[in-house]
Order: structure tokens, then sequence, then C-alpha cells
């Protein structure tokens, strides 16, 4: 049965009910027996409603006085004890409903059915986030901006207080429960078509792949986002389709890489992440010797990524658990130190280095280590890993040349991923193109814009009307058009077309003469004037033709060519 | 043996034995029909409905909703009865073949939910 607050109602009544209905009967059953007198002073037997009239008005304490003649004294004796007996019924059966109001089992039903009913009225877009902490009411926000709802369940009710007093516009559902179940997930709408992806991003891997499991085996066609910091964990949930698979680690071993090699790349990758502006200084490494402190999981990639790069490196770790695994050559480069201080710093060789990477899980010992390490060697460029996600960051100083925040990292890639799909698969396939391409792609992109819109055009009946049916109608359309300006043909809008995702073939950077077909993803950056035009060349039937053609559609002309 | 399903039997039982108590006779004739018997049997029939309140399985549903109609039909026959003594005065051949079909209603409810329990206590094997 569906509405089950109102069974609890029902079964915990059951026994206040049986009471009033005992009380009741008793005491009607009582007026009845015992005889009164009329205003002639006969005797007459009260009736059966007279009797329940009478009860009902006294046992709920109202007492419209004595009918429908004044009472003997036997009847008064009677009264008198029906009216303890009622009146204690009644408060125990009210006083049972107060309780069950109370009740915690109660409301959390009640909450159930509220959230349920949420769900059933939500008729837009929405993503399931689990678990509500700094990084997915970030992605809820980034979400809400582009005119995605957000559903949220949520173990912890402390948690689900605070997603409350956040005050998110439009609202965000939360549901709170024991456990993250199949039950959970179907109520939150899993199966729904508005349900575009679900967003699992704990620390613990083994949940995330089990919520991923549990989902994928519900509906087979919702996106998952899902965080796994082991390479043999991301094969895992690669395995059974989960479509965005998310290791901040190995985002940040690939981001080092192109940092050394592809500076460039990295910036656009960045750019279309929305971590960083086109303009302004970009993370790039260049050869010398680099120090890092802390070989935990980051510590580990980045230091393999160095090394493949046949850079020097020193490290040292104050855990020496971390260190038991060390292969012969990590052995003569990682040292195990008592902490991480002044001492340690020099003895690894902070004074010639050019580079220090500082990537502890603490905080305040990575800003201490990179305050240090600059005053040992002021020109050393500082690269320190920020692990708490504060509004007010501690890390915001010139000391620090570069913050690396695997959080910040997760946000923006699980963002870019259920918004924009389509430059999900453009980053994933950055690797195909040299850093030269990328110079001049960012080159290209600063000469439309400052800050250009990065946005996915989709050639389906609902997104494109005008295009799809044209495509329908077997005309040849080349991606050139969509550059058209609609008030002179031959002038061209500030656009660029990244790729061309079609039926999960991509075509990189596709030339201008690259005809569309239907159902292409084609995503774009240009500014908003060419958005808008974009977007009527793709809906409007006029526009269309003005920029096909050069001219707008004429009844008339068309009239007289017939003839 | 179960308390419980004691308990629960027994009323059930009750009120369907009660209705037939009080709809047996002649339907135009009131004098065959007792009212303080009327109102045992809609105590009786309230208190039987309780008792199945809050069940969620399928039985547990039709067994409440069989003794719900019981107990409207038996409402509305002590209804029309009260208002037909103190507006008409007198119950006459009509009213009092409205007053017992309206029993007979819900003795037929109340057979069903007999059956209905019986059924499921002989498909229960402990």
């Amino acid at each position: 049965m569906e509405n089950s607050s109102l069974w609890i109602v029902l079964q915990r009544m059951r026994t206040p009910f049986l009471v009033i209905v005992t009380t009741y009967t008793v005491s009607i059953i009582g007026m009845l027996i015992i005889p009164g007198l009329d205003n002639s002073g006969k005797i007459y037997h009260m009736s059966i409603f007279d009797a329940f009239y009478f009860i009902t008005y006294t046992a709920t304490t109202i007492g419209f006085g004595e009918i429908p003649y004044a009472f003997t004294y036997p009847q008064r004796m009677w009264v008198s004890f029906s009216i303890y007996f009622n009146v204690l019924g009644w408060f125990y059966g009210i006083g049972s409903l107060v309780a069950l109001l109370q009740d915690k089992l109660f409301i959390q039903e009640l909450a159930k059915n509220r959230f349920k009913r949420q769900i059933k009225n939500l008729k837009e877009k929405y993503i399931l986030v689990l678990g509500y902490n700094l990084i997915t009411s970030e992605i809820i926000k980034k979400a809400l901006d582009s005119g995605i709802r957000a559903v949220v369940i949520e173990k912890d009710e402390a948690k689900v207080h605070e997603l409350l007093l956040e005050n998110f516009t439009p609202p965000v559902p939360a549901l709170n429960i024991d456990a993250y179940s199949p039950q959970a997930l179907e109520m939150a709408g899993i199966n729904s078509i508005y349900c575009k992806a679900v967003v699992s991003l704990f620390q613990d891997d083994a949940l995330n792949t089990r919520i991923a499991l549990t989902a994928k085996l519900l509906n087979p066609k919702v996106r998952l986002a899902v965080k796994s910091t082991t390479q043999a964990g991301v094969e895992n949930l690669q395995d059974f389709g989960v479509d965005i698979v998310e290791n901040p680690f190995d985002i940040i071993a690939s981001q080092t890489n192109k940092a050394l090699n592809h500076p460039h790349l990295l910036k656009l990758e960045r750019w279309i992440y929305g971590s960083s502006k086109l303009t302004g200084s970009f993370m790039r490494f260049s050869p010398g010797k680099y120090v890092m402190c802390g070989f935990g999981r980051m510590g580990e990639v980045i230091y393999k990524i160095l090394k493949e790069n046949g850079l020097e490196i020193k490290c040292i770790e104050k855990d020496i658990a971390k260190l038991k695994y060390l292969t012969d050559d990590g052995k003569n480069d990682v040292e195990y130190v008592e902490s991480y201080d002044k001492k340690a710093l020099t003895g690894v060789g902070v004074e010639q280095a050019k580079y220090i990477i500082v990537g502890t899980k603490n905080d305040t010992v990575n800003l201490s280590i990179a305050l240090t390490a600059k005053k040992l060697n002021p020109n050393i460029i500082t690269i320190v890993r920020e692990n708490e996600m504060e509004d007010f960051s501690i890390f915001k100083t010139d000391k620090i040349d570069h913050i690396l925040m695997p959080s910040r990292i997760l946000i923006d890639k699980t963002i870019n991923a259920i918004i924009r799909p389509s430059a999900d698969v453009f980053v994933k396939n950055l690797d195909i193109l040299s850093d030269k391409d990328a110079q001049s792609i960012i080159k290209t992109l600063l000469d439309i814009d400052k800050n250009p819109i990065l946005f996915e055009l989709k050639v389906t009946k609902n997104e494109s009307f005008e295009l799809f049916r044209r495509l329908e109608n077997k005309t040849t359309i080349t991606l050139d058009m969509l550059r058209r300006s609609l008030k002179d043909k031959d002038h061209l809008n500030n656009v660029f077309v990244f790729m061309i995702l079609r039926r999960s073939k991509e075509i990189m950077l596709p030339s201008w003469e690259e005809k569309l077909q239907k159902d292409d993803i084609v995503l774009i950056g240009c500014d908003e004037h060419a958005k808008e035009e974009i977007e009527l060349i793709a809906n409007n039937f006029h526009e269309f033709e003005f920029a096909y053609f050069g001219k707008e559609y004429s009844v008339l002309k068309n009239l007289f060519s017939k003839a | 043996m179960n308390l419980d399903k004691v308990i629960s039997g027994f009323f059930i039982i009750l009120a369907m034995t009660l209705n037939f108590g009080f709809f047996y006779g002649d339907l135009a004739d009131i004098e065959l029909h007792d009212k303080y018997e009327l109102f045992i049997a809609i105590v009786v029939n309230v208190i039987a409905t309780v008792l199945k309140l809050g069940d969620r399985t399928q039985m547990g549903s039709v067994l409440l909703a069989t003794s719900l109609v019981a107990v409207i039909q038996l409402i509305a026959a002590a209804s029309v009865w009260t208002i037909a003594i103190n507006t008409v005065g007198v119950i006459d051949r009509g009213l009092s073949s409205i007053i017992v079909s309206l029993s007979g209603g819900a003795l037929l409810a109340n057979i069903t939910s007999v059956f209905l329990y019986v059924g499921d206590t002989l498909k229960s094997r402990r």
C-alpha cells in the first residue's frame, strides 16, 4: 500500500477507539436501564437516541444539561460515574493521537510522503544527488544555475536541516533515510523520465560502487557520476556501464602531465571545466628540480608522472606505513621524516629546487610547509593541495603560486559532464590534439570574446525544430550556415565549433563544410549574440530561410514561380 | 491458540449473529424487530471494524471494507428509525420495511466478512 502514514495512524488508534466505543456503550446502556420521571411524575425510559445524544455531549465535556426531563437521583449518580469514565476514555484517545503525531517514525513517514509528492510534481529535468556536503552543494548550485533541478538523499538528519537552511531556489527536495537503499532511490524517482543523472561522490569507494550497481539495475538508462579513487575501481565501474567515473587523482595526474608537456591543452581543459578563465596565468611545469611533501595517493600519481618525464624529484613523507610498497627506484627518492620542518626541507635540497608540491591531507600543515619553503628559497614555485572547501580560503596569498584542489576538480568535472555531456567527451579526446592546436584554439576563442559561452546544440526535433525538419526533407546543411549573421548573410558571426558528436562517434574540430545530420550534438563556443542567432536559425522557419538563401521566404514569389 | 484471533473472531461472528437476530422476522412489522438489539448490533459492528483497522494485508483491507459497509447500513437503519419516530411519530409498514431491509444489507456484508474470515483461517497452517 502506498500511504503508510494513514495505516500507522489507524493501527495505533485501534485501542483508543475500542476504549471510547466501550465507555460510550456502557454509559448508554446505563442510561437506558435506569428509569426516569417525566414532568407529570410518570416513569419513563430514555430512548436510545436521547441516551446517545446525552452521553455524546457529556463525554466531550460540553454539557447541555439534563434532557428531555430533569434527572432523578439514581440517574444523576450514574451520570456522575459515566462522566469520569467517558472523559478518561476521551483523554486517553486524544493523548494517544498527540503522542502519535510526535512519534519519530510517524513524522518520518509524513516527510517521506511529502517528498514523494514533491518528486511526483517535479516535471523538469533533475539530477539525483546522494549525500549532501560542500562538494555536492556546489554541484547543486551550479546545476540550478543552468536550469537543472536537484533532488537529495541524505542519511544524516543534521545535514538535511543544513540543506533546508540553504534555501535553494527553486527548492531542492531532500529525503532523510537510514540507508542509501534501492527503495530510497526509487522513492527519489530514479525511474522518472525527468531524472537525468545520479551523482554519488562519497569518500567510501565501496558505497559508491554499490550505489552505482543498484542504480544501473533500477534504471539502465540513467547517467551515473560516480567517484572512485583506485584504478581497479574505475575499471570495474566502467565495466558495468557507468558513464562518468571520477578519480580526482587520475585527473590530477593527467593535468600534471599536461602542465609539463601541453600547457595550452591544460588551459583549454580547465576553461571547458569552468575552473579557470582563458586569460591570465596558468599552471605549467618546466624541467628543474622538484620537491614534494606527502606521498599519499596524490603524491604517488604526481611522482609517477614526473618520473616518467625524466625529472629529478625528491619526496618526504611522515607516515612510514605509506612507504612500505616502494620500488627500488622509489626508495632512492622518497625519504621518511619525523615532521615536515625546516630540517626536513633542507635535507631534500629545497634551496636548489625549482618547484615544491605540497600535498598532505592537512591544510594548515600544507600552508606552513609552503611558507617555510618560500622563506628558504624565495624563487621556488609553490603548488599546494587544498582539502577543505571554505568560503574564505587561507590559501589566497601571493606566496602560493598554484592550488590543487581535488574536491574542486570533482565538482567541475561532474557538473560539466551532467550539463554538457559532449564537452566531457571533448575533454576525453583532447589528447589527440597537439599543444599548438590548443594554442590556436585559445587564440580563436579569445578573438570571439574574453569569456566565450560554451554550449551544445542538439539537432533533435525538440531542441532544433527547423534544422531537424529540413534534414528530414533531405536538405543539405553545412556547419557554415550556423555562423551566418541574420542581418547580412555574407557577414560571419563569432562562432567556433569544437566537435560534432554523431552516434557516439566524435568529429573533433570539424571543418565548416561538414554536413549536419539528424541527432548530431554540436559543441559550440561563441558570444552571446551568436548564440541567440544560432538558436533562431535552428528553430525558426524564416530565419533559416534567410541564413540559407540570403533572403526571406516570400509567399507571392513562390506562387508565381509555380505558375 | 491465539487470543487475538479469538477476540476478533468472536466480534466478527457476534456482529453477524446480532445482525441476523434483528433482521429475522416479518419485514413490515416493526414489532418483531427489537430496537435494543439494533443498538447492540451497531456497537458490536463498530468494535469489529476497529479491530480490523491498520491491517495492511489484502485480506485485512477487504475485511475492513465489508465491516464499513455493515456499519454504514446499520447506522442508516437506526437514523431512519430515529428520524421517523420523532417526525412521523409511528413506524408504519413502509418505514419498517426500509429499516429492516437496510439491516438485511448489513447482514449480507457481515456474512461475506465471516466467510472471508473463516476462509483465511482455514488457509493458515498455524
